[in-house]
């Protein structure tokens, strides 16, 4: 009994799916072929875990190695920064909607064949949302600084959204996970005492009960509590593949900018999760023998729903890509001519389109031909190609920046490396035994639901004794249709930029002549020359006037050079020869701003005659009052002041989806007081 | 004054034995740095008057801006560059001057030539780029720590001492201006002795940012960035908005609107609404022989050959 999955693995014939149903089990046959599936491992099942051990022991060696040596190690440099980290990140988000759809959609909607399923999905979505979550870490440059996320977060970064959006979920989904697996608590405390399993381990069950037993009061708080989360996590899961998305969305790059980018993410991640359930049925319906169970019929019910997806997801790429191909942008050209032309990941891009899109919706297409067999084939061939798109939106964009890289004789090129390519099957490890472990610790299939399941068709008029848990929050599902909105418009919503506290520049009112002090900075030989300037108005013109006097005479005939003094140097204006009066005189600068008192410093040099050359004053006039200058930044998406609509929108979606939380924690209180009246 | 520059050392210091301590006790990836640090020829020492100095190899005492000072910019400043591409000729000296200067690895390049040719039918021209220093700059607005940040005076710096190296700010930026400490860097004594500011740059950190700086500390001195002063063509413009006026590397001195309106000055990639600081020149009337020609330089070949 109970040997686990290898990596390869066959499929017995089954049933065709018009055939009448076999024996349905009993609640009793239930309970005991479930709980047999926590049994101890065979050989098998050990040689399964200790692989995954391995590998996962190996990539953290990698990770070590990459932490001493940094991100050197990878194949990512200045042009291609982001590389299988980050699709790994897209990835298992992605993978996590699961979940969502699954557990949370069908729950809502009340669809009954769900109910071996929802366990498995749940349970996929906590544990790809930590082995996501950990790729980003793993892609930071500072993972030691992670903390200053918290101590200086700007609101205006969707990497800020993703962190919240991404811890709200993953909270969700830990909580909706738990609550959906109260009824079984009772259950796995029982047998573990039975057993004589480790008292510590039977503690864990009785805590984790709650109290919980089947009592109308116990069944009514649950469903309420079920109810809540099944509608609440269903927006929070799309705002957060929607904010992943926006991580490029929200850049300049051809590619990434693309409006439809929330959506697309939301759908691609619906697919693959979808598929990836669909994966995860296999192998464990394989391994723990669940074929009364997970029928064929819920096998074909989850292929219909994938159908869609993929139609879904190829209509979604088809209008990313055309439209960027028939709008023809140079930067959108040159990325085409990449991703769908004769290169590497064009090549690549069309055999993803065919195996990882066409060939499963040809699978999955005819009812006539889907078989649990086919259905798996398609699964599998869209998870390993949902990888490669999403490495396929994260790599070739970074290779076509605006500015060739090839004008500057460099050509960036991207082929994960073996420490990134290590850390990623470790990743992949992780997620396989994460999941395993979970399975040894509670039953992979929901008990209490799949009961239910089973009691249905023998007495109907008990059936819906948790549809409650569907309807009761019927109230609650129009509230999240509105949150769902919300969330897609955070970005639509957000001000694109605060206006710019720049006032027009005032022009100078006319001025009388003004005298200056005069400070010489050489003085001569005979006599100290004397400058003295003023501004004064000739013909509707602004002069700059100079008079040279020494011992108390005009100087006439020296040539004087005039400039104004400005950060980095003297700007000429201009030269002149003094008159009779000893006067000089060039155009007035009209315009030119001044320091901060709205003076500017001219420098009046002395050229000729010899005696008198490299005699300078520097004197100040009234110029153009200083433009306008603060030190406080505006309220701006690039500032350090935040616009105000972000943290308002972020605020009140987050009260939306915490109270809902802290609903289901109060209704867990209730519950577990119930427990203490009896 | 003095005060403040003896406060802010004390609290300088404090600060610095905080992190040395704290990078010594936890943080691995800090503790080779500081084993670096230690090798610096830097030593403190205490004035006849009581001040209390930092004194190097170089024997300068540096008096670095205050954390406020850096974020703040220089006040009343708006720090603006022009790019003359008629006067361009592709030698790379700006490069080498910045590289020198910072302290520069040799698989990057703070201001890089480009040899660019719009179209078949269009010249070929030098085309140098530095960092932007938008006005509206994509790279800030996506930063989620506030590591890198746009002053009031138009510089857009990076704290390398607060990057958590996402590298959502080299996705986010066009124009390709940012670059990363891939790995652990080999900070030259010189550039320890300086101590760390995000207005110089150096001593670089593994798995942080950088870019070009506009030289920011030099601004602040009133003395043009190194591109800028060694560029043999003079093409580059550097100064202050504010003062409708920029200065090139021959200490030449012109109004800057008035040398905008003149030449036709433009900004690469307008439409993409990031509003560079940097102006260019159009590269018509050339005075020198355009990438490919027979006499051109070879422009970015002059750097070591980036790893891709």
């Amino acid at each position: 009994m109970s040997a686990m999955p290898l990596p390869h693995f066959q499929i017995e014939a089954v049933a065709p799916f018009h055939a009448p149903p076999q024996a349905r089990p009993t609640a009793a046959d239930v309970e005991h072929d479930l709980l047999a599936t926590l049994d101890p491992l065979g050989g098998r099942g050990r040689v399964w875990i200790a692989s995954l051990l391995a590998i996962c022991a190996v990539g953290f060696i990698a990770w070590i190695y990459q932490l001493r040596y940094g991100l050197a190690v990878t194949a990512m440099r200045n042009y291609v920064s982001w590389g299988v980290y980050m699709t790994n990140f897209v990835f298992f988000i992605g993978i996590s909607h699961a979940g969502t759809l699954i557990s949370a959609i069908l729950r809502v909607t009340d669809a009954g064949w769900r109910r071996p399923i929802t366990r498995m999905a749940e349970a996929i979505t906590v544990i790809a949302l930590l082995i996501g979550a950990s790729s980003v870490m793993i892609d930071m440059g500072r993972p030691d600084r992670l903390l200053n996320l918290i101590i200086h977060g700007r609101l205006q970064s969707p990497i800020l959204w993703d962190l919240v959006s991404v811890t709200t979920y993953l909270t969700g989904s830990f909580l909706y996970l738990y609550v959906a697996m109260i009824p079984d608590m009772p259950i796995l405390a029982q047998r573990a005492r039975e057993r004589n399993r480790s008292p510590k381990l039977v503690r864990l069950y009785e805590l984790l009960s709650l109290g919980y037993r089947e009592t109308p009061a116990h069944r009514r708080i649950l469903a309420r509590a079920l109810g809540a989360m099944a509608v609440i996590i269903i927006p929070v899961a799309i705002s957060v593949h929607t904010v992943v998305s926006w991580v490029f969305g929200m850049t300049l790059r051809p590619g990434w900018h693309s409006t439809i980018f929330g959506p697309y993410f939301v759908v691609g991640a619906i697919f693959s999760g979808t598929a990836g359930i669909i994966t995860a049925m296999v192998i464990f319906r394989r391994a723990y023998h669940l074929e009364r169970y997970l029928l064929p019929e819920h096998f074909h019910k989850l292929a219909k729903i994938l159908l869609v997806l993929s139609l879904l997801y190829g209509y979604f790429t088809l209008s990313e890509y055309l439209t960027a191909w028939y709008g023809g942008l140079q930067s959108d050209s040159r990325l085409l001519g990449l991703l769908a032309g004769n290169t590497a990941f064009g090549r690549s891009f069309w055999l993803w389109a065919i195996f990882g899109l066409f060939v499963p919706i040809g699978l999955l297409l005819f009812p006539s031909h889907r078989s649990v067999r086919s259905i798996m084939i398609a699964s599998v061939l869209i998870n390993i190609g949902m990888w490669w798109k999403r490495f396929l939106i994260v790599v070739p964009t970074l290779e076509t920046p605006f500015i060739p890289a090839q004008a500057a004789g460099i050509a960036p090129r991207y082929f994960p490396s073996p420490v990134e390519c290590l850390i990623t099957a470790g990743a992949f490890a992780g997620f396989l035994l994460l999941f395993t472990l979970f399975s040894r610790l509670f039953p992979i299939l929901s008990i209490w639901e799949t009961v239910e399941d089973a009691e249905e068709v023998k007495v109907p008029a008990r059936t819906h004794a948790f549809a409650g848990a569907g309807r009761a929050h019927s109230r609650l599902s129009s509230a999240t249709l509105g949150i769902v909105l919300l969330v897609c418009g955070v970005a639509a919503a957000a001000p694109l930029s605060a206006a710019r506290a720049q006032t027009a520049q005032t022009a100078q009112t006319a001025q009388t002549a003004q005298t200056a002090q005069i400070a010489p900075i050489t003085p001569i030989a005979q006599g100290k020359p004397v400058i003295v300037l003023t501004r004064t108005t000739e013909d509707k013109q602004e002069m700059l006037v100079a008079k040279i006097t020494a011992n108390g005479l005009p100087v006439k005939g020296a040539t004087v050079a005039f400039s104004v003094k400005r950060a980095f140097g003297l700007m000429t204006l201009g030269e002149d020869q003094t008159l009779d009066d000893g006067t000089a005189a060039v155009k007035f600068p009209t315009a030119l701003p001044g320091d901060a008192k709205g003076e500017l410093t001219f420098r009046v040099a002395l050229r000729a005659p010899p005696e008198l050359d490299g005699s300078a004053t520097d004197i100040k006039l009234a110029g153009a009052p200083a433009r306008p200058w603060t030190s406080i930044p505006p309220r701006a998406l690039w500032s350090s002041r935040v616009p105000l609509a972000i943290p308002a929108t972020i605020a009140f979606l987050l009260l939306c989806v915490w109270s809902t939380y802290a609903f289901v924690v109060t209704q867990l209180a209730t519950l577990h007081n119930l427990k203490e009246e009896n | 004054m003095k005060m403040q520059r003896r406060d802010f050392l004390r609290a300088g210091l404090v600060a610095a034995g905080g992190v040395m301590a704290g990078a010594a006790a936890t943080n691995s990836l800090e503790a080779g740095e500081v084993a670096d640090g230690t090798k610096a020829p830097a030593t403190l020492a205490l004035t006849a008057d009581g001040d209390l100095v930092v004194s190097s190899a170089l024997g300068a005492a540096h008096t670095k801006p205050t954390s406020d000072e850096v974020r703040r910019g220089v006040p009343g400043r708006r720090w603006v560059m022009v790019i003359d591409l008629a006067a361009c000729d592709g030698c790379g000296k700006c490069t080498k001057a910045c590289a020198k200067s910072h302290f520069v690895p040799s698989d990057r390049e703070f201001i890089r030539v480009f040899s660019m040719e719009d179209s078949s039918s269009s010249a070929p021209y030098w085309f140098p780029r530095p960092c932007f220093h938008c006005d509206n700059p994509p790279c800030t607005r996506v930063c989620p720590v506030g590591a890198t940040f746009k002053r009031q005076d138009g510089i857009v710096l990076i704290d390398n001492e607060r990057c958590i190296g996402c590298r959502f700010c080299m996705a986010a930026c066009p124009f390709s201006a940012r670059v990363f400490n891939w790995s652990r860097p080999d900070n030259p004594p010189e550039a320890v002795a300086r101590g760390y500011s995000p207005e110089w740059g150096y001593p670089r950190r593994v798995g942080t940012v950088e870019k070009c700086d506009f030289c920011a500390d030099m601004a602040r001195e009133g003395k043009l960035p190194h591109c800028a002063a060694q560029c043999p063509m003079a093409a580059i413009w550097f100064g202050d908005e504010n003062e409708d006026a920029v200065t090139n590397g021959k200490g030449d001195t012109v109004r800057l609107s008035a040398l905008l309106r003149d030449r036709g000055a433009f900004r690469y990639l307008e439409e993409l609404g990031t509003q560079p600081r940097v102006h260019y020149l159009p590269p018509d009337n050339r005075r020198y022989p355009a990438p490919g020609e027979p006499g051109a330089n070879t422009g970015h070949q002059t750097r070591g050959a980036e790893q891709q």
